[in-house]
């Protein structure tokens, strides 16, 4: 009996199944989406970050039911900001360039857009509707996120082209992509081997991937930009 | 020379508009003797509940295989399946194990040099020598 139950316990023992408090997550736990969300982020342990997600202002109608339903449909939004200190940080109240506001109307205007987006530095052109496969697994980020990727060097229709220097401001375009899932590639084996030995070794390596699929890519208004 | 109609065939594009996770059913495997199955019964008791409640597009099976070493099956959408054997393991290696099963998209695992795949046309044309203003030589 006794060794049974040392048994069940041994099988439970699991050392961090429990979320830590909540002020030691990374993000403020909400209801709806957001604290179901965070138990979803348990299973990857790494921490990451979440932009937050807009809270409704508290309306005069005390209808709390639906509008935690609506949160609930609501995606989880990550900001892709890890390489932030490559450009300064664009501030609202920047005016936009003479140019920029007469030629991007035009480039919106034509039906099909490319974006040259750079994730930790490495450029990937990209229309709406391609896939990604991004040369690494990236940490904490599970099937169904989305990230937006708001660092492009080039903003392009099929005449014109927003180059920027070196990035193009990211409130001319928005870019969203989907995870889709972590691929992995067929096991390499390396053989080892010294001149005049016999001994070999073999090393394996599996590396792993995220996939992102460009969900959407769209020019902005320049009048919702300048307000 | 028959003339043959254009086929034009629509293309999944998971993501765009609604996203829809591959693998769609797991099969856990254990045994209730065996010690090999020991990390998989703690790892039944104990995380698969709220695994499974974090994944709610995923349909779960669990059934004894007894005399037999633990194994986790997803199928995938794609109609693939992928096993794995989790013989000997803890419960939070079985977890990598299944988060790897949930994150897979079920196809066969190749080798891609190029990180872009794209089934749209080239937005800005393709060049030709014959149009425009021509090249100086």
């Amino acid at each position: 009996m006794s060794r049974a139950l040392l048994r069940s316990v041994l099988e439970l023992r699991t050392p961090i199944t429990l979320l830590p408090p909540a002020f030691l997550l990374p993000m403020p736990i909400r209801l709806g989406a957001t604290s179901t969300a965070a138990a979803r982020r348990f299973f990857n342990q790494t921490a990451q970050i979440i932009e937050p997600v807009p809270q409704p202002p508290p309306a005069a109608t005390p209808s709390p039911s639906s509008s935690v339903s609506a949160q609930a449909q609501e995606h989880l939004e990550t900001t892709f900001t890890r390489e932030s200190e490559t450009t300064t940080p664009t501030t609202p109240s920047t005016p936009l360039d003479e140019s920029v506001r007469t030629l991007l109307p035009l480039l919106a205007a034509q039906p099909g857009h490319y974006v040259t987006i750079h994730i930790h530095g490495r450029p990937y052109l990209v229309t709406e509707g391609d896939s990604i496969r991004l040369p690494f697994k990236m940490p904490g980020a599970e099937p169904g996120d989305i990230l937006r990727l708001n660092r492009a060097s080039v903003v392009g229709s099929r005449d014109y082209t927003l180059q920027g220097a070196p990035y193009v401001d990211e409130r001319l375009f928005t870019c969203r992509a989907v995870v889709t899932g972590t691929e992995s590639e067929p096991m390499r084996v390396v053989v080892k081997k010294k001149r005049r030995t016999r001994r070999t070794t073999h090393k394996f390596s599996k590396l792993r991937f995220t996939m992102l699929r460009i969900s959407e890519v769209k020019i902005s208004d320049v009048k919702e930009i300048e307000g | 020379m028959t003339v043959k109609a254009l086929q034009t065939l629509t293309t999944g594009r998971n993501g765009v508009g609604a996203f829809i996770l591959q693998c769609k059913k797991m099969d856990i495997h254990y045994c209730d003797w065996a010690g090999s199955s020991k990390g998989m019964n703690g790892f039944i008791k104990s995380i698969l509940p709220k695994f499974a409640a974090a994944n709610p597009q995923i349909e779960f099976v669990v059934s004894p295989r007894p005399s037999k070493h633990p194994v986790v099956i997803g199928h995938y959408i794609n109609g693939r399946e992928k096993a794995i054997c989790v013989r000997n393991l803890e419960p939070l290696q079985i977890l990598k194990k299944v988060e790897l099963l949930r994150d897979a998209s079920g196809e066969k695992l190749r080798k891609v040099n190029k990180p872009v795949q794209s089934v749209n046309e080239s937005v800005r044309g393709v060049w030709s020598p014959y149009h425009g203003n021509g090249m100086a030589v």
